[in-house]
């Protein structure tokens, strides 16, 4: 008799080792919603940003079409773009974040090639600090990539520069979004889809 | 939890471009071009002459490139190739549509947004609650 009337704590070991393991795969209940809101509020900002980008990227376009105007056609086309070696100076740095299996990316502006060439080397975590107007190598690597325009160079295509350093900013921020709200999806949809079975 | 996408960590990645020639040539003066010592670049210019295929190949590149985080991609020119965007569901590279100087941004034509939308639907949400 006493068999039959069995406790949670003497449950069989084998259902025991099965309830424990439905536990660790399905969401509590707390953990869910704070899914659902981290969901949202990162839509919310990918949506905010991709406004701010649109905004961004107007006011960039209209600088080059000034500095065209300007420079005339000839100067400012990508027939002036030769397929020499020529490494980015602008990258982007991929961690994991060790919470989540989600991506996040660093942009890393105006990275002069020997400075490339020691980070991987050296596997440094140095993280990306928005380039500073007064560096030099900065300055140097700025330069160079409006030199491929010419040496006189307007105001305008200057301005033009900066308008899509901000646009670049921008697109990591709105990437960083989308890792987020994408691994939140898929946890969310994985426990609908555990609920369904 | 299972089947969890391998998340590849890299200290110095590239931004990839499939956009018109403004766009291009913008953030090139950003700094994101490369040119490697085979010649190939992490951007294709979108114009009247491209056809379909040399963008599904520029788009097919790039998302298997291991180089290369982020893809930007004009939407006008998603949407020629839409199909292939809708089917791509990797963490890395990402892929962003962006806005062009003649075509403004639509989320409702957005690949990864019309992904997430289905967690909206009333069907999903119900189904679990019964």
């Amino acid at each position: 008799m006493e068999e039959r009337h069995l406790t949670v704590d003497q449950e069989p070991p084998q259902e025991a080792a099965e309830v424990v393991n439905r536990r660790e795969v399905r969401l509590e209940p707390g953990a869910e919603e704070k899914l659902v809101l981290q969901f949202m509020d990162s839509l919310n900002s990918y949506l905010s940003f991709s406004h701010s980008l649109s905004s961004t990227l107007g006011q960039a376009w209209m600088e080059l079409a000034s500095a065209r105007h300007s420079m005339g056609t000839a100067r400012l086309n990508t027939s002036l773009l030769d397929l020499k070696f020529h490494p980015a100076s602008t990258t982007l740095k991929i961690t994991e974040c060790d919470d989540d299996a989600k991506a996040r990316f660093v942009l890393r502006k105006w990275v002069s090639p020997e400075e490339v060439g020691e980070d991987e080397d050296s596997n440094s975590t140095k993280s990306s600090v928005p380039a500073d107007d007064d560096d030099e190598a900065v300055r140097r690597e700025r330069a160079k990539s409006l030199s491929v325009f010419g040496i006189l160079i307007p105001p305008k295509l200057r301005a033009a520069q900066q308008s899509f350093e901000r646009a670049l900013e921008t697109l990591v921020e709105m990437a960083n979004m989308q890792s987020s709200f994408l691994n939140s999806f898929h946890q969310l949809h994985q426990e609908v889809e555990d609920n369904k079975e | 939890m299972a089947n969890r996408a391998q998340i590849p960590t890299k200290s110095s990645a590239l931004i990839a471009m499939i956009a018109d020639e403004d766009t291009v040539v913008g953030f090139l003066l950003a700094g994101v071009g490369n040119v490697d010592i085979r010649r190939k670049t992490n951007y294709l210019i979108v114009d009247s002459k491209t056809t379909v295929k040399q963008i599904e190949d520029a788009f097919k590149e790039f998302t298997t490139r291991e180089d290369i985080a982020i893809v930007l991609i004009s939407q006008y020119v998603a949407n020629m190739i839409r199909f292939l965007v809708d089917s791509y569901n990797k963490p890395v590279p990402a892929i962003l549509e962006i806005p062009s100087k003649d075509h403004p941004y639509d989320p409702a034509h957005d690949s990864v947004l019309s992904r997430v939308k289905y967690l909206f639907s009333t069907e999903s949400v119900a189904s679990g609650r019964r």
